[in-house]
């Protein structure tokens, strides 16, 4: 494993349903020979219990900012954890924070974007979700009051990694059926089947999932099958075009898209051309918050090509590849 | 060669073996917290001393009284009392997060404990307790001369009085205070929030004011000695807000450049408008903050290099600013006319 080349402390957000494996996997890490030094922040108390260890007990707490981002929501606990934890002397390699399976993943992950002080010392690395694999449809199938989420949906929606584990107590059949659940929710995400949470570490710390850099590293997942005919709510819609794009036009609809639905957007990436600029715009996005750069230029002879993927709640793959294709050059005067 | 050269400007230097995270000063004491957990007491006119207690799970803040006869420290995991007669500690681990301790007089203390504020005797017994906030308390502090307490946490502040658990003033705001500053006039409750704001009441009718557009939260605020000048971090440069006469509604701030992130503010004793921030740069600088036009940029009036990144600084006399840096130095500054 490498340390970041920023600087910053990757941290790790690893969550799933109760039996899912969290603790087992939490421990392995802890008692692998990796060498790095790491915090633990937990919502469930008492369950991890390294002697080398810092282990650290966080009770949700979601605070509002008063922003006009009616999605945006951050962690005070955390915000106050890491903080406190920065100011210590002993410096950590790693900080994995352990949510409960029914924890919302976005709160988490904003908090990532919106504290100056824990951006600056912190980055997110990745969210991994536990799922068993025995148990888990029963999760996704379960009907939810109108208005609550379905968290098992939800947080493999939000996920870089899905740790597939105790494949070992379910059939095949039951094992094609979840994967091809989760790539109907989330098509880009990395499968790692697993059995008592035995994972290469490689493949879900220090991952980069939220590096811009690396969001093109993940290039041959970016835009996988997804025309399952699942009738779910929360879907992923990949789009692809050749040609290059009008960044004035580009922006405005994006920004509208993400004001008003950034609420049911859960993530969002993409690689982009711009017109007349050499290098590919990166993007990738929590609900409303959207962070981008330019990245690598475009090569000599590479064909200049857009893909994007959003994941989220009624999704209108149509609609959205209406407005995308209406910001291409070439679209001219037809917007 | 090992020779220490104390320059003239330098009172004294110690040191503590953790990451100071706050100070307090009181009378003939210098408390050091470090973030490990370990409080420390030295000498103001020398900055000799000891360890005094260890609060397990590490410490956010501390706390002398008045008299300098007692000591509290709050930390994550809990809190602690220090009697200076006889030097016992009085360790309390609630694992509930204390983020604040202060002095009602030099018998009470107020302590945050998860969302809970606790006021103590010197001995750690609970005297009376406001009810639970709707989530952590971040700030406490005394009003009317320590006749009501004000409790910050998220969406709220609420006072109360004596023995009274049901807050006598409830003060909403959306949002997270991280910091509570009351002027000893007690004419404004203001709060420093995650959302980039301070949100300003009117205590007397509750009249509100948010003054926004801080690039970041604002987690630093104090009121100088006259209750007048209001400085505040969230933001590369110092703000100071006039809050004479009607208060600094529809005013601008002047603005004190010379940080890249501000790490501690401290008022000088007395009416002058002095002000010292310290920097994660490890740069104190020296202001006469209140000088010019409101929407003034100012310069420092002097800085001072501490070479570390400033961790607490806090005034033990007019002309004594004590320091404490990151990787454990203590130092006091003797500061002369400005």
């Amino acid at each position: 494993m490498t340390t970041s080349a920023d600087g910053r402390v990757p941290v790790t957000v690893l969550t799933g349903f109760l039996g899912s494996g969290k603790t087992t996997l939490l421990n392995r890490i802890l008692t692998e020979q990796h060498g790095l030094r790491i915090a633990v922040i937990e919502n469930e108390f008492g369950e991890v219990g390294i002697d080398d260890a810092l282990v650290l007990d966080a009770e949700e707490e979601i605070f509002e900012m008063n922003n006009g981002c009616i999605c945006c929501t951050v962690r005070g606990d955390l915000i106050r954890i890491l903080g406190a934890l920065m100011r210590r002397r002993d410096k950590f390699d790693h900080i994995l924070i352990e949510t409960t399976g029914l924890a919302d993943p976005a709160p988490v992950a904003q908090t990532f974007f919106m504290d100056d002080e824990i951006a600056a010392q912190l980055r997110l690395d990745a969210i991994v979700t536990l799922v068993d694999a025995a148990h888990v449809l029963r999760h996704l199938d379960e009907a939810k009051p109108e208005g609550v989420e379905n968290e098992a949906v939800e947080q493999i929606a939000f996920a870089d990694r899905v740790v597939l584990n105790k494949t070992d107590l379910a059939g095949q059949d039951t094992i094609d059926e979840v994967i091809s659940r989760i790539r109907a929710i989330n098509a880009p995400v990395e499968v790692i089947p697993a059995r008592h949470a035995e994972v290469d570490l490689a493949r879900i710390m220090d991952v980069g999932a939220f590096d811009l850099d690396r969001v093109l590293r993940d290039d041959p997942a970016f835009l996988t099958d997804t025309e399952h005919q699942h009738d779910a709510t929360v879907t992923s819609v990949g789009i692809e075009l050749p040609g290059e794009l009008d960044e004035e036009r580009l922006n405005r609809w994006l920004g509208e898209l993400l004001r008003t639905k950034g609420a049911d957007i859960f993530r969002s990436k993409g690689i982009l051309a711009i017109a007349d600029e050499p290098r590919r715009y990166v993007f990738q996005g929590v609900h409303m918050l959207l962070d981008g750069e330019f990245g690598r230029p475009w090569q000599e002879g590479e064909a200049r090509r857009n893909r994007l993927v959003f994941i989220g709640r009624d999704l209108d793959r149509d609609a959205l590849e209406r407005a995308f294709a209406g910001c291409l050059v070439t679209a001219g005067a037809a917007v | 060669m090992s020779v220490t050269a104390i320059p003239e400007a330098l009172a004294w230097e110690s040191g503590v073996d953790d990451a100071p995270v706050a100070l307090s000063v009181r009378r003939d004491l210098v408390a050091v917290a470090g973030a490990e957990g370990t409080v420390w007491v030295l000498d103001v006119a020398t900055g000799a001393g000891a360890k005094v207690l260890d609060l397990p799970g590490g410490s956010l803040d501390v706390a002398l009284a008045p008299d300098a006869r007692h000591l509290a420290a709050a930390g994550p995991l809990g809190h602690a009392l220090w009697a200076r007669d006889g030097g016992r500690a009085s360790v309390f681990e609630t694992g509930a997060w204390s983020s604040k301790a202060a002095w009602a007089n030099k018998e009470r203390v107020a302590i945050a404990s998860g969302r809970r504020a606790l006021v103590l005797d010197t001995e750690g017994r609970e005297l009376w307790a406001p009810e639970p906030t709707a989530s952590t308390v971040t700030d406490v502090a005394w009003m009317r001369a320590g006749r009501r307490l004000a409790v910050a946490a998220y969406g709220a502040v609420s006072c109360h009085e004596r023995h009274t658990p049901v807050p006598v003033a409830t003060y909403r705001y959306v949002g997270s205070h991280l910091a509570l500053a009351i002027p000893a006039t007690g004419r404004w409750i203001c709060s420093g929030n995650q959302d980039a704001s301070i949100h300003i009441w009117r205590s007397r009718d509750g009249s509100e004011l948010t003054m926004s557009g801080y690039p970041e939260k604002v987690s630093r605020l104090a009121f100088d000695d006259t209750g007048t000048w209001l400085a505040a971090d969230g933001a590369p440069e110092v703000t100071v807000w006039d809050f004479s006469g009607k208060g600094p509604a529809g005013t601008a701030p002047r603005s004190l450049t010379c940080h890249e992130t501000i790490t501690a503010l401290a008022w000088r004793p007395g009416s002058d408008g002095h002000l010292a921030s310290g920097g994660d740069d490890g740069t104190i600088a020296l202001w006469r903050a209140t000088s010019g036009r409101p929407e003034a940029r100012l310069r420092p009036a002097r800085t001072l290099d501490g070479g570390a990144a400033v961790a607490a600084l806090a005034w033990a006399a007019p002309d004594v600013l004590i320091a404490a840096y990151r990787d454990g130095r203590v130092l006091a500054h003797r500061v002369s006319g400005l």
